[in-house]
């Protein structure tokens, strides 16, 4: 059978179009495929659970604040973009709390140490939690690479954003506190 | 993942980089191939390029302010923000294209001779958009045991942004060889159709594209659609007399 170049083309297309189809289908993942319910630092992923000491003496672990949305943020207090970003993350803070929000700062406390921290916190007049990660154990298990790094989690533990460097502008963490308290409602 | 690097005290956004060198490179060479067609000057890619870029930018930044005008009023010099995350990229795209389209118009371009030129932007566009990904780790693929998965968020996993990258790259060389007389638009249908195609076989193994109701994956049922447009009319283009 001879055929014209119309008719292979036809036939090329039409069997593409056919065996695409079937691949889709057959590759379509089962559910447990894409289940992210490992923790890992990363959006999508349940984010990994720490337990530490604050600047006020008390303990907190990210694990309790299941069921509010959580912004956890590192920062140390040479980082000039931490600096700048602060006082917006403040007026975020104090703007949604009573909505179930919370910012869990975490101080790479093995470089900046205690009195530093103090003395920014006072500088600034923030009012979130300051977490102090002592040994680093938490920012190696967040992989930290740059500071400061942002993860937004919402109410099930589940990071929706990774922003890495800064500072985040107020527009950004107003519509990401929003997004994460509206998405549960 | 590789998502920032420390250069100093300044901390680069490496997938950012990767993309800009892609949109350089591309640049480049669509000017190259354009002045070894010798095809007619009066399109300068490096403008349009540049035109449809800021338009995009511009037009990101005013959709993501329409759609959250509340936090912009209380923080209005968020307006002028570096942070790309404040930028919406659907209407970005739109906006870039009107501006090109706009453009082109006002330079007199015919539609299909430009899109053959812009192809080798677009591909080397889509390489350099897939090694973001692996420098970021967006883009991750299913767990698997291949001698050649890599260990990324807790697993061994398909390297699929390395899968995407080399398959850019084929589609790249593809389209750049020397090729047969072709219709003006085939070149860049052409790349269309196997972009697609590539599509449609390598995101099986993506663990992050998200899924519709039955599970089918959206990336890979959009591109089997442009799959069909694009042989549709390549079709059309090829055997317009019969």
């Amino acid at each position: 059978m001879n055929l014209s170049a119309k008719h292979r083309f036809d036939m090329l297309a039409l069997a593409a179009l056919v065996l695409g189809a079937a691949w889709i289908a057959i590759t379509a993942p089962a559910p447990q495929e894409l289940d992210a319910a490992r923790a890992e630092p990363a959006q999508g992923f349940l984010a990994p659970d720490f337990t530490l000491g604050t600047l006020s003496g008390e303990t907190l672990s990210l694990a309790d604040q299941r069921g509010k949305a959580v912004l956890v943020n590192f920062w140390a207090s040479w980082c000039a973009p931490c600096r700048a970003e602060m006082p917006a993350m403040q007026r975020v803070y104090e703007k949604y709390r009573d909505q179930g929000f919370i910012i869990l700062a975490i101080n790479l406390a093995n470089q900046d140490g205690r009195a530093g921290a103090q003395a920014f916190v006072d500088e600034f007049g923030l009012t979130f939690p300051i977490l102090l990660d002592v040994d680093g154990q938490v920012s190696a298990a967040y992989r930290l690479r740059s500071l400061p790094s942002s993860y937004f989690i919402d109410r099930n533990g589940v990071i929706q954003e990774v922003v890495l460097g800064g500072p985040m502008a107020e527009a950004l963490i107003l519509t990401r506190v929003e997004q994460l308290l509206g998405a549960s409602q | 993942m590789f998502p920032v690097a420390q250069v100093g005290g300044l901390a680069v956004q490496v997938p950012g980089l990767i993309l800009l060198a892609g949109i350089w490179l591309g640049i480049y060479l669509s000017e190259r191939s354009l002045q070894a067609s010798k095809r007619s000057q009066s399109l300068n890619v490096g403008d349009l390029v540049f035109v449809s870029l800021l338009a995009g930018l511009g037009g990101a930044r005013l959709g993501y302010l329409i759609r959250f005008p509340a936090a912009f009023a209380q923080s209005p010099i968020s307006v002028i923000s570096l942070n790309p995350d404040l930028l919406d990229p659907l209407i970005g795209l739109f906006t870039a294209a009107i501006a090109a389209v706009i453009y082109g118009q006002r330079k007199g371009l015919l539609l299909f001779p430009t899109l053959d030129a812009l192809t080798p932007l677009f591909a080397v566009f889509t390489v350099s958009w897939h090694l973001s990904q692996l420098a970021s780790g967006a883009g991750y693929g299913l767990p698997s045991d291949l001698p050649w998965a890599i260990s990324l968020l807790g697993a061994n996993r398909h390297p699929t942004q390395i899968y995407d990258a080399l398959a850019a790259l084929a589609i790249l060389v593809f389209i750049w060889r020397k090729p047969r007389r072709r219709l003006p638009g085939e070149t860049f249908l052409i790349f269309v159709s196997l972009a697609a195609g590539a599509r449609l076989f390598l995101d099986a193994f993506d663990a992050a594209a998200p899924v519709l109701a039955n599970g089918w994956r959206i990336s890979q049922a959009a591109a089997w659609l442009i799959l069909i447009s694009s042989f549709l009319v390549l079709r059309r283009f090829r055997f317009q007399g019969e």
